[in-house]
């Protein structure tokens, strides 16, 4: 099975926000002033103040006029001017800064291909703020950046940002915020440098000669004193001139309505509102009252929601006339928010029913033009879920509840699920909401009662069949992930193979937009193989995965992939290749990539035990902690014996062996064992016994686990020569032989067994050759946790006679590969001291401080200080690097 | 935490409805309303409720319960 959309293609995100959707572009539009927009100049004049000040807002209640004063304004400047409706900040700090991107790209100045685009809907890195903000500020000319609605962002997090960027940016961007309430930005700050452009409600206001002339666009002439009333009655505020004027225009006598209305004490907009909606006709109050549940439409969504066909000429007119709806460009419109507010309570009040029935067509209407998030809004406000579940599996989206960018928007939403409607949708997305929480025993029972629904369902030829396909993957999907955590290969392969089968049917657009879902499954395929030992049928389908072209929403699967086949090398004993693979998934986590799942754990996991091999151990408890600290609870049964394997080969290490027995006792449940993870576990309990000198029971241990695991074999051959019985041990390792692909953490181990068989046997010639080849191999990969284990017989060995006998050199930089040998070494100030040199000379050897110092008859506090001072001369801090530097120095 | 929330002009029982938590009393070119108020969370959601429908609020006061 091939992972969609894996031919290397790039990946199409410039137009396209952090969760996947299109841009929508009225977002980017700046509204059109109706035609009887009535321009203030004293309002302008003070606006042109914005070119001078970094900052400027506009505060004012809803209906000011605040947003078309933006606009006018905004549309006679020369300088670019990016426009931005925060609606979008709702959606997380990552969609926000996306948009904006977007919007700052549409205005001429080029930033997204430079600064790059947020990885992920929640939130955007550091890095990517720091290069926009450099970029705007070698501009000559500034930008104007307008955020309409900015009470939207509530996230003090986005506002943090936004002043960052406003602060580096300097001369090269203008902020201008309309918004209803106070922004969250140190304003205080700004005014008290003078660097801030306000305009208050007071000053949006209307003034009776500016309200007469508003009037006398609508054709309305008024004397002073009746404008001077009106602008009493209405505090001059924007919206209430507009509807007043509407309403009056109606009226055969516009002054006996005016005096009405300055005598009726309802609160403004209500009553204008009331007044200009029934002067309308009645098809045209049904359409606004039931497009009142959108936040933006279409003439043909609007049809859908009123079942008739004339909302284009009603929608068009109502534009013309300047009541309640503002055009957006592209053919969308919207309604006046504080209109769309008190008609959505009109709507109420009128057809309380009406409401979920509106929010059901309007979800399926958005479902079939494409736009998932906000049908799935939209299902979920009409608390249909059977509606918002086939939209999510239909549109075979169900892998993004567990692919990092929208998860946790997803999880959010069907938590409102309760336990009704019974579907095989709904199971199915109630199964990936509990398996996505790892809560296996509730998500594979909602699973196998939608599996049920489904093969009832598959006989009857009710629904469209693209639909049934999908539901039939997302199952097939579902069921290798339960596979997978219980640790049962043959479930997963028999789900792969049905996947396999139902795939065909499904349309190649779905598998295209959604390659998550099969990349997912083949990680869960993989994982369950792996565990089951089926380790080139495992690799099969991890690299897969991993050499399709990496979207961002197949990252997360590559990662987990990545970290499955680090395990697979380390398990075969390649710490260097395990450690390349492991390291890639770590440096792609921290390009602010979505959040790591278990792929990242398992890596970490790899890591540490790479670092146990090297006998970085202070490394390796470091790597451990931050594997076990991941966010998920122990996922599946592959990364928990992992954790057991690596724990217990820490507290081997560093001497604990009851510790180590302890953690490698600690049971995985799984549905079939796993001949790796048992070899694994039963080779830490018997070198814990071993280090215990319990030989006979670690050999009992190791005979009981089935199949010739190499660690195994090594393991026993030791324990056997430990309880005297030369010949066994031999035997063992020779079965070793016919098994292909072993690494040298095998190998190394085997080879000094065999050097210590043949020192038994008084061979030192070929025990010197073998542990010299022993060396040679370790030195490749860094391995040296097999000569400290490999016990006394080994430092006694005149090591300095083997020719290319050399350590393998010492730890380097954490979280580096680079050698320190690379670095341009620091120059020998100092000659050494004969003294200094023969102890160089025994260090070289292997020999502790306390050998050395009784090979040399002098006191170990003596060895010390001369260690101390060779040190300080090669400028080194360890043991291993002193005789590195040495050798590259040819003083040994 | 029992609130009262004091609105300029009278409200409609259209508008009204769009509190559903709360009583009201309609006085002389002003509205009350008031009722039980759950944390901050929703007082907040309140006032911009308020905001946008268009209400100017004159007084927002907790009430002894």
């Amino acid at each position: 099975m091939a992972v969609p959309g894996g031919n290397g293609r790039a990946p199409a995100t410039s137009h396209a926000d952090p969760r996947g959707d299109p841009f929508l572009r009225t977002q980017f539009a700046v509204p059109a002033r109706p035609v009887t927009f009535l321009r203030r100049d004293r309002l302008a004049g003070h606006l042109d103040e914005a070119l001078l000040t970094p900052l400027t807002v506009v505060h004012g209640a809803a209906g000011a006029g605040k947003t078309l004063l933006a606009a006018d304004w905004a549309s006679t400047r020369d300088e670019p001017v990016a426009w931005l409706t925060a609606q979008v900040a709702a959606k997380g700090g990552g969609t926000f800064w996306a948009y904006l991107l977007e919007a700052l790209r549409l205005a001429g100045v080029t930033t997204s291909a430079d600064a790059g685009l947020p990885a992920e809907a929640g939130r955007a890195d550091d890095r990517l703020l720091t290069r926009l903000a450099a970029e705007l500020s070698t501009r000559n000319t500034p930008v104007i950046l307008v955020v309409d609605e900015y009470d939207r962002v509530t996230d003090p997090e986005i506002a943090d940002q936004l002043e960052f960027v406003l602060r580096q940016a300097g001369h090269g961007m203008r902020l201008v915020l309309v918004t209803r309430t106070e922004p969250l930005l140190p304003l205080h700050r700004y005014r008290a440098a003078g660097t801030i452009t306000e305009i208050r409600n007071a000053e949006l206001a209307f003034t009776p000669g500016e309200a007469a002339a508003l009037l006398a666009l609508h054709g309305l002439r008024l004397t002073a004193d009746d404008a001077g009333a009106l602008v009493e009655r209405t505090r001059g505020w924007a919206a209430g001139l507009r509807l007043c004027a509407l309403a009056a225009q109606g009226e055969p006598d516009p002054r006996t309505f005016l005096k009405e209305f300055e005598a009726d004490r309802t609160t403004i907009a209500d009553f204008l509102l009331a007044e200009v909606l029934k002067r309308q006709t009645a098809g045209t109050q049904d359409l606004l009252l039931r497009v009142s549940v959108l936040e933006r439409f279409c003439p043909d969504l609007a049809n859908a929601l009123t079942g008739r066909t004339d909302a284009e000429r009603v929608l068009t007119a109502l534009h013309g006339q300047n009541a309640f709806v503002e055009y957006l460009g592209h053919a969308w419109f919207r309604l006046h928010p504080l209109f769309g507010e008190i008609l959505r309570a009109h709507l109420r009040v009128r057809s309380p029913e009406l409401e979920a029935e509106l929010h059901r067509r309007a979800a399926r209407w958005l479902r079939r033009s494409g736009s998932l998030g906000e049908a799935l809004g939209h299902a979920a406000a009409a608390d249909d879920w059977e509606t918002a579940a086939r939209a999510v599996i239909g549109d075979l989206a169900l892998g993004e509840v567990f692919s990092g960018l929208h998860c946790d928007e997803l999880s959010r939403l069907f938590s409102r699920m309760g336990p009704e409607p019974v579907s095989a949708a709904t199971d199915l997305v109630r199964a990936a909401c509990a398996l996505s929480r790892c809560e296996v025993a509730r998500g594979s029972s909602r699973l196998r009662r939608a599996a049920q629904a489904l093969a009832a369902q598959a006989g009857s030829a009710d629904g469209d069949p693209a639909d049934l396909a999908a539901t039939r993957l997302s199952c097939a999907f579902l069921e290798t992930l339960v596979a997978r955590l219980t640790g049962a290969p043959g479930r997963a392969e028999r789900a792969a193979q049905f996947a396999e089968q139902v795939r065909r049917d499904v349309p190649d657009a779905l598998l295209e937009a959604h390659p998550e879902l099969i990349a997912l499954l083949l990680t869960h395929l993989g994982s369950a193989r792996l565990w089951a030992g089926r380790v080139r049928a495992a690799r099969a389908a991890l690299t897969t995965v991993v050499d399709s072209s990496g979207t961002g929403a197949t990252e997360q699967a590559r990662r987990e992939c990545l970290g499955h086949l680090a395990l697979i090398d380390y398990l075969k004993g390649w710490p260097g290749r395990a450690e390349r693979k492991a390291l890639a998934t770590v440096t792609a986590a921290d390009q602010g990539g979505p959040p790591p799942v278990s792929g990242p754990g398992l890596a970490s996991l790899v890591l540490a035990a790479v670092a146990v091999e090297r006998d970085e151990l202070d490394r390796a408890q470091a790597l451990l902690d931050v594997a076990v600290d991941a966010r998920h609870p122990p996922p599946d049964p592959v990364t928990q014996a992992g954790r057991a394997i690596v724990t217990g080969r820490i507290l081997l290490a560093r001497g604990d062996t009851q510790a180590a027995l302890e953690a490698a006792d600690r049971a995985v449940v799984a549905d079939v064992a796993s001949p790796w993870a048992e070899a694994h576990t039963a080779s830490v309990a018997a070198a814990a016994h071993l280090a215990e000198s319990r030989p006979e029971m670690a050999v009992k241990l190791l005979e009981d686990v089935p199949g010739d695991e190499p660690v195994c074999l090594v393991g026993a051959a030791q324990a056997e020569l430990a309880a005297g019985r030369p010949e066994a041990a031999a035997e063992l390792l020779d079965r070793m032989r016919p098994q292909g692909d072993l690494g040298p953490a095998i190998t190394v181990r085997a080879a000094l067994v065999r050097a210590q068989l043949a020192g038994e046997d008084g061979d030192y010639a070929a025990q010197c050759g073998l542990v010299s080849r022993a060396l040679r191999e370790a030195r490749r990969e860094r391995l040296r946790r097999p000569f400290a284990e490999a016990g006394p017989w080994l430092r006694a060995l005149p090591l300095g006679a083997l020719a290319e006998g050399r350590l393998p050199c010492g730890p380097t930089r954490r979280g580096s590969p680079a050698r320190t040998g690379e670095q341009p070494a620091p120059p020998v100030v100092e000659e050494l001291s004969g003294r200094e040199r023969d102890v160089l000379r025994r260090l070289a050897q292997m020999m502790s401080t306390e050998e050395i110092a009784a090979d040399l008859y002098v006191s170990v506090n003596t060895v010390k200080t001369h260690l101390k001072s060779a040190y300080r001369k090669l400028g080194v801090n360890r043991r291993h690097d002193a005789v590195c530097r040495a050798r590259e120095l040819g003083l040994l | 935490m029992r609130y009262e929330i004091r609105v300029d002009g009278r409200m409609t029982e259209t508008l009204v409805k769009a509190f559903p938590e709360l009583d009201h009393v309609l006085m002389a070119g002003q509205t009350i309303l008031f009722g039980a108020v759950v944390d901050e969370a929703h007082l907040y959601g309140l006032l911009a409720r308020c905001q946008s429908l268009g209400l100017r609020v004159l007084e927002m006061r907790q009430m002894p319960s």
